[in-house]
């Protein structure tokens, strides 16, 4: 077929004019396409119209991102690389920027169970010195050291829960995940967070967290309830997942809410009432 | 790519370099708003380090990206919803107004606030593959993978909100 033979409307050669500007039109159409505006006033104001809306778009420029969001990000990755357990690599410097906590209460949190461990360390020490070193003694060492650094985590924990930075949200949460068993104070800190965080991640990883927990009926109860409260589709699956899996079937009934909820997404309710079969069935 | 997924969390360094621009770009014009934006940088990198399994290999990994930072964004504007904040616009206008302006800036800034009015104005959709197309430089093909759907569609979708934001344009022509 002959090109030139080739004639198209102005509604497609309109079509056309876009894809041209964006580069993809082929350059058999680019032929047939040049040979209609040519002769076609109309489709010339067309492509200039099409030209000034694409330079409007342009004016809407990106900004730069603050310097904080990188280091944000690799302090992340080290909170994951530490969860993993993964070995970091020697990663040259230049490649993974500078790593520094971006605020400073952790650092000082950091520092401050130092010394308070130190000082508990030399009390204890003199403590033993001063009498026989038994063992009974050692193992008496050993259990006020754990206590003084659960406490301190605990702290820690509970401190860092409270702050603004999403990400200091996480390191708490992760933190929580360290303590050998959570009293009534962290559960309900974490339920809370639960609930109420305005980070759909620090609300996944706080489900997580309070995985280890589900032994509690405290915990059981607050995760029920967390159903009604969940805005987050992620949270919701993962929730619903989660009663299966314990086999929750007090759950039901907060499940049949959450299917009643305005605008709850197709993809929740289909798990949702996956859920509620499996619950119901055994 | 396919490191990423086998536990190893050193190239996530590397693909936050290369991809953390694009992706604050995506947020930023979805949201007219840069420090959400940045928060949903933060998130969607969260996210690709929790779920690395769920990367296949198969298709590009950019489209893997953009799959994940759509549910970001979904997120986002679903918890905005309920706190009932509007959609940036206000704060846009007075981030960009601020400083001193020469005629050639102010008419700018004009513009831009003109066309984030617009844009606002536009279908989520809609306005989502003009974002994709125009500011992240995806072809035709490229938004279809990340979609899940036809070029052809695309094809439909891009021409559509290109016509509604020609209208929109020669409107506002009119009123100057
Ligand atoms: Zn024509």
């Amino acid at each position: 077929m002959k090109m030139n033979d080739k004639h198209i409307s102005c509604e497609q050669a309109k079509e056309w004019l876009t894809d041209a500007l964006k580069g993809e039109l082929s350059s058999e159409d680019q032929t047939v396409l040049d040979a209609h505006v040519v002769q076609c006033p109309e489709c010339q104001r067309e492509l200039a119209l099409t030209r000034d809306v694409r330079n409007w778009l342009q004016t809407d420029e990106t900004p730069e991102p603050s310097s904080g969001m990188e280091s944000r990000f690799y302090n992340m990755l080290t909170i994951a690389e530490q969860e993993n357990n993964v070995q970091t690599p020697n990663v040259p410097p230049e490649q993974v920027g500078p790593f520094h906590f971006t605020r400073k209460p952790m650092v000082w949190m950091q520092v401050a169970a130092t010394i308070l461990l130190l000082g508990v360390g030399v009390i204890a020490g003199y403590w033993l010195r001063s009498r026989k070193a038994g063992d009974e003694l050692a193992q008496q060492k050993i259990d006020i050291m754990a206590v003084q650094m659960q406490e301190m985590r605990q702290m820690m924990m509970l401190s860092l829960l409270d702050n603004s930075s999403a990400v200091e949200r996480l390191q708490a949460v992760s933190l929580s995940t360290e303590l050998d068993k959570a009293d009534g104070k962290v559960i309900e800190a974490l339920l809370t967070t639960l609930n109420y965080d305005t980070n759909t991640n620090v609300r996944l990883a706080t489900l997580e967290a309070l995985i280890r927990y589900t032994d509690e009926p405290q915990v059981r109860e607050g995760l029920i309830a967390s159903l009604a409260l969940q805005d987050s589709p992620m949270v919701q699956m993962a929730l619903a997942d989660l009663m299966v899996k314990l086999q929750e079937k007090r759950s039901v009934k907060a499940l049949r809410q959450l299917l009643r909820q305005k605008g709850i997404r197709k993809t929740v309710k289909t798990k949702v009432e996956q859920s509620i079969i499996q619950l119901s069935s055994v | 790519m396919l490191r990423v997924k086998e536990g190893d969390l050193y190239p996530m360094g590397l693909l936050f370099k290369r991809y953390h621009r694009e992706l604050f770009g995506f947020f930023y014009h979805m949201s007219g708003n840069p420090d959400a934006s940045e928060d949903m940088v933060q998130t969607a990198f969260y996210r690709m380090i929790k779920y690395r399994n769920s990367f296949t290999g198969h298709g590009a990994f950019r489209s893997w990206m953009y799959q994940l930072a759509r549910n970001v964004l979904l997120d986002h504007v679903e918890h905005n919803k309920r706190s009932a904040r509007q959609h940036n616009v206000e704060d846009y206008a007075e981030r960009i107004g601020g400083g001193t302006l020469a005629d050639e800036l102010l008419q700018k800034t004009e513009q831009a606030t003109q066309l984030r009015n617009a844009l606002a104005r536009l279908s989520e959709a809609h306005r989502e593959v003009l974002v994709m197309s125009e500011y992240q430089d995806l072809k035709y093909k490229e938004i279809a993978e990340i979609l899940n759907v036809t070029e052809g569609a695309i094809k439909t979708r891009y021409h559509r909100a290109m016509n509604e934001l020609k209208t929109i344009y020669l409107k506002n022509e009119d009123e100057r």
